[in-house]
């Protein structure tokens, strides 16, 4: 179905609700301490939710930049688990087990593009049906691997959706200064590809845009850009001060438009959501993120882990450092 | 060390209005550190630039910049997305006079910060300058305090050749000294023994010269006399420097963050090599980061040399031969 | 339980953030995420929420106040108390055995410093030798280029204690020569290219020098060995001092310094290439060839003319057994005049000895064995001993070879000239 039926409405809702309320608590956990820097994802959860909601968990890959974990709960518990050990620090936090398609948090803008477009790519040459759908933000497109690898995509015609989440900024720099084109779709006159625009805080409209690109692709026709159109409500991250640069009548016309309390207000409206409803979200929400909070703390961690998945097999000097490493961790421990 | 870097800026810029600052987030926002704080509402939109997010393009356009005879200061924000504008950085402004045999010069500053310790994310502590070592035609200059920060910070500006100024992230809060009000310049390729010694020298550079200070001050009392060496900068190295302090000891530690294999230290022992290895009354030890890439922030402490390691490659070396 | 929520570094490589305003005060009971107050660092203010849901005990400081990461900001009486979660790093770690095959680091196995070493110009290596062998390396004076101490250098010191001014003086039969470097079995080196180092490369210097800078000539002769013999048999029968170490060496020693009394240009030697000065020593100190685990060493009984055959012998067989055992210094096998050298006791009979550098003259000894030999127009089987003088051509001529020859010769035949003090 090219749009969201009621159920998968309220599916997409509690998702959005889950992701702005564990948002809130991470936030926190951050200035407590607890975890390293964050990037909140308060303004784009109508775009993250709504395009995996229109993917096929199963045989559909997600390659996220850093905002998007919180959102991508479709596809698994896992996810939120590997996510809290990667705020933790711990090197855990990198792998998230099989089978679950949801590749680890690119910090390197625009890296994970060409990664794409290549796995895509190698998924139609051992012919396995599913499409690949990429996270990146304004900015990110600004990056030549956008440009090089949206242009391999385009010949190569590769089952891949790149989804820029235009949230307005990055960090300070305003979309004006990131281009000088009428939008980040338009780039996509460039591969030869179609692109599209798409109001990034409307989850059915975006849940239609992804849904329609995915056709597309696993009918042999090639890649999609959708350019989803958001406002970014919070800081770039815990390390930034957005008062600096953001204008407050515009932040303030933004959180008006709130894509998660206008979602609220919508299934509300059609009694497909309630008050009742929303408190048992939230609850379940902060419980499941402090479970795996809590997981995270636990998980063991050993000195060795240092050493560990640089080569399959360590060469001798890393063997040496190895045995270093033990050492002088025996001495400490003295 | 922070608001040496900013006074450099602001000085340099009203002195020679031929300076463009460019990077991402250096106008409006100050720079993601406040390193260009105030440069934007002092000097303009056309000389202070936020540009998209294309290290690439930051590193070209510089070398456009520099052929129009305009002296651009670049900022990539983190070294670690030097990467991106490597093949600019590396194929084009190393080259840029030599293969023009000086027809164009490019007296282009990047500035960037590096180094561990502040828990960041991927990619934002890699240490990365020995890779750049090995390009000809690159100056690298990587200050260990505030005051040597505005002198080098000058000297790098003013050069005609290209210049990386590598700043590091735990110094830019964590290192402060006295800094003169009046114009400092130090010269590049001049390195600083900022503790004599008779004994063992420890030679670093960046942060870590803060480090083996602190480490060969309470050796002192332990009857170790450990000189220590700033080297600030590698590209061009003071090999005179070297030689001569390690000829007086006869021992030396070479201290970096980055990896063991490949790195500067490397460099610094081929020269004790070639210059004085006959004084030599033990190995040249090497402390360094392990052969993986930078850790998470939980393993960070692991991997970074502190005072612990730097310490214990000391005694050892006074202990052999 | 107090909890104390400690100020964390909010903004990567923050130090320090102010207090700009409390939100709580001593008493309020708070709920978990609740901001507590609002700080200001470099980069931003913030505010910050508590990790904990309780009752507030105590503020650490006050509006205005700087703080530095790390410090306790506020104490918080927990409601319910989770145990204290300690650093997870130590909490966590285990020290794992690693499984797999763990290197030796050769940086690690070194010896213990000896002496304390200026600095001399001396490789790293060349330390280390000096301190394998207990070598005071500032000592030493050095043959390197510009003054380095060489490893021969350290070794030289360590076989004479002192600063080695001269070459030693090792005489090595070409025939009967045994090789050094491999103790496996004599005469036995591993196939392949083997490098010359130690006494064995001081020896081949010496050798090579020595051959061809003195030009050799070689008188060869056999002598009835029988009365030698039984002079020996006598001899060590008398009731003196020594007696019993009287052998057929050192009565051939014996008749040696007295030639070499007779004749001191034997005794003489050349100094330069090819010849500039004449050296005539005033005493004879003569070199007795050694076979030892090391090698050939030359023992030198210094001032030998000076003594009568008795104290002779016995400070030969004193200096053989301290050879042999290794234990001879240096300073023992220097100042030789001249050098015999006993194959003999090796098996052989004849050889042409190589006169060592510092010397004119040298003889060889061959083992005494039964041969015919012609007495009162007869063929009679009887001990002879083989002797061959090599001599300096530069120096000596045929005349005073055969004289210095036929004088031992005759001591040989006639022992109790021996006993003649002059």
């Amino acid at each position: 179905m090219a749009k969201p039926n009621d159920k998968q409405l309220q599916m997409i809702l509690e998702d959005m609700v889950i992701a702005r309320t564990q948002a809130g608590r991470l936030w926190n956990l951050q200035r407590q301490g607890q975890v390293g820097t964050i990037a909140p994802i308060d303004g784009h959860e109508a775009a993250v939710v709504g395009a995996v909601h229109a993917l096929e968990p199963e045989s559909d890959w997600v390659l996220p930049q850093y905002r998007e974990p919180l959102g991508l709960r479709r596809y698994g518990p896992e996810v939120l688990d590997t996510f809290m050990l990667y705020n933790l620090g711990h090197p855990a936090g990198g792998h998230i087990p099989d089978p679950v398609k949801v590749a680890p948090s690119q910090i390197s803008l625009g890296a994970s593009i060409p990664h794409a477009v290549g796995l895509a790519w190698g998924m139609s040459l051992k012919n396995e049906s599913g499409v690949v759908l990429v996270f990146f933000g304004d900015g990110a497109s600004s990056e030549g691997d956008f440009y090089e690898a949206g242009n391999l995509a385009g010949v190569l015609k590769a089952p891949v959706i790149l989804f820029c989440i235009n949230n307005q900024w990055a960090i300070s720099t305003p979309t004006h200064l990131q281009t000088a084109a009428d939008s980040f779709a338009s780039k996509a006159e460039a591969f030869g590809i179609p692109g599209v625009t798409v109001d990034g805080n409307d989850p059915s409209a975006v849940y239609e845009a992804v849904f329609n690109a995915r056709k597309r692709a696993l009918n042999g026709k090639g890649p999609t850009l959708i350019e989803a159109t958001v406002y970014r409500l919070g800081a770039h991250t815990t390390a930034d001060d957005p008062t600096r640069y953001v204008p407050s009548d515009e932040l303030s016309a933004a959180q008006e438009k709130d894509p998660v309390h206008a979602f609220i207000k919508d299934l509300t409206d059609r009694d497909l959501w309630s008050d009742t409803k929303q408190k048992e979200i939230e609850t379940v929400a902060l419980e499941i993120m402090d479970d795996a909070f809590e997981k995270a703390k636990n998980t063991p961690l050993s000195a060795n882990s240092l050493m560990d998945h640089c080569f399959v097999s360590d060469t001798s000097r890393q063997l040496r450092q190895r045995s270093f490493l033990m050492e002088s961790m025996g001495k400490s421990n003295e | 060390m922070l608001e040496a870097i900013n006074e450099t800026l602001h000085s340099e810029m009203a002195r020679d209005e031929r300076i463009v600052v460019l990077g991402e987030d250096v106008g409006r926002n100050g720079g993601v550190f406040r390193a260009t704080e105030g440069l934007i509402e002092k000097f303009g939109e056309s000389r202070v630039v936020d540009t998209p997010i294309s290290e690439a393009a930051i590193a070209g356009s510089a070398v456009g910049l520099a052929m129009a005879g305009l002296v651009p200061v670049a900022e990539i924000q983190f070294l670690g997305f030097s990467y991106q504008a490597m093949h600019q950085i590396a194929g084009q402004i190393a080259r840029l006079r030599y293969r023009t045999q000086s027809r164009f010069e490019s007296q282009i500053t990047i500035r960037a910060p590096f180094g561990g310790g502040v828990r960041t994310p991927e990619l934002h502590s890699d240490s990365l300058e020995a890779q750049f070592a090995n390009i000809p035609g690159l100056k690298i200059v990587l200050p260990s305090t505030a005051s040597d920060a505005k002198g080098l910070l000058t000297s790098a500006i003013r050069d005609p050749d290209p210049v990386l100024f590598l700043e590091p992230l735990r110094g830019y809060r964590g290192i402060r000294d006295l800094v003169p009000d009046e114009e400092h310049i130090v010269p590049l390729g001049k390195a600083n023994l900022i503790k004599k010694g008779d004994d063992v020298v420890i030679i670093s550079w960046s942060y870590q010269v803060e480090l083996s200070r602190r480490v060969a001050e309470s050796l002192e009392g332990e009857g170790i006399s450990a000189a220590v060496l700033d080297l600030r900068s590698i590209v061009p190295l003071d090999i005179e420097a070297i030689s001569q302090i390690v000829s007086h000891c006869g021992r030396a530690v070479v201290v970096q963050e980055a990896p063991e294999t490949g790195g500067f230290a490397s460099e610094i022992i081929a020269t004790i090599n070639d210059e004085c290895f006959w004084s030599l009354e033990a190995p040249v030890a090497r402390v360094s980061g392990f052969d993986v890439p930078y850790p998470v922030g939980m393993l960070e402490s692991l991997y970074v040399p502190d005072e612990a390691r730097i310490r214990s490659a000391v005694l050892k070396t006074m202990e052999n031969g | 339980m107090a909890f104390e929520f400690r100020l964390p570094d909010i903004g990567e490589g923050l130090e320090d953030a102010e207090i700009v305003t409390w939100y709580v005060s001593p008493g309020d009971v708070v709920e978990r995420d609740q901001s507590l107050l609002e700080v200001l660092t470099d980069k931003a203010s913030s505010e910050l929420p508590s990790p904990v849901a309780g009752k507030v005990l105590k503020l650490s400081g006050q509006e205005g106040d700087r703080i530095k990461v790390g410090d306790v900001l506020i104490q918080i009486e927990e409601l319910d108390p989770t145990p204290p979660r300690e650093n997870t790093l130590q909490k966590n770690m285990e020290i794992e055995d690693t499984t797999q095959e763990k290197t030796v680091s050769n940086i690690e196995k070194q010896e213990s410093f000896i002496s304390v070493v200026p600095k001399v110009k001396a490789s790293p290596a060349t330390r280390k030798l000096a301190r394998e062998l207990s070598v005071d390396i500032s000592l030493i004076s050095g043959t390197g280029s510009s003054g380095r101490i060489t490893n021969d250098d350290v070794r030289l010191a360590a076989e004479s204690d002192e600063r080695a001014s001269q070459p030693p003086s090792p005489v090595v039969n070409i025939e009967s020569s045994t090789p050094i470097q491999d103790r496996a079995g004599l005469g036995y080196m591993e196939p392949g290219e083997h490098n010359i180092k130690g006494v064995r490369g001081v020896i081949a210097k010496n050798m090579s020098a020595a051959w061809s800078e003195i030009p050799h000539i070689h008188s060869l002769d056999e002598v009835d060995a029988s009365l030698l013999i039984d002079f020996r048999n006598r001899l060590k029968k008398v009731n003196r001092q020594g007696a019993s170490k009287i052998t057929p060496l050192s009565i051939i020693a014996a008749a040696t310094v007295r030639a070499l009394k007779k004749y001191p240009m034997m005794n003489g030697h050349v100094v330069g290439s090819p010849a500039e000065k004449i050296i005539i020593p005033p005493s004879v100190n003569l070199g007795i060839a050694v076979a030892s685990d090391s090698g050939l060493l030359v023992p030198v009984i210094s001032d030998a003319n000076d003594i009568d055959i008795f104290e002779l012998a016995e400070r030969i067989s004193e200096l053989v057994e301290l050879s042999r055992d290794n234990k001879i210094s240096a300073h023992q096998m220097q100042g030789a005049t001249f050098t015999i050298t006993n194959y003999g006791s090796l098996g052989g009979r004849w050889a042409l000895p190589v006169i060592s550098l510092g010397q004119a003259g040298i003889l060889g000894i061959g083992k005494i064995e039964e041969r015919p030999v012609v007495h009162d127009g007869k063929v009679e089987a009887r001990p002879t001993l083989p002797i061959v003088l090599g001599a300096d051509h530069r120096l000596i001529d045929g005349d005073v070879s055969e004289a210095f020859k036929n004088s031992i010769m005759n001591d040989l035949l006639e022992p109790l000239n021996l006993l003649v003090t002059e």
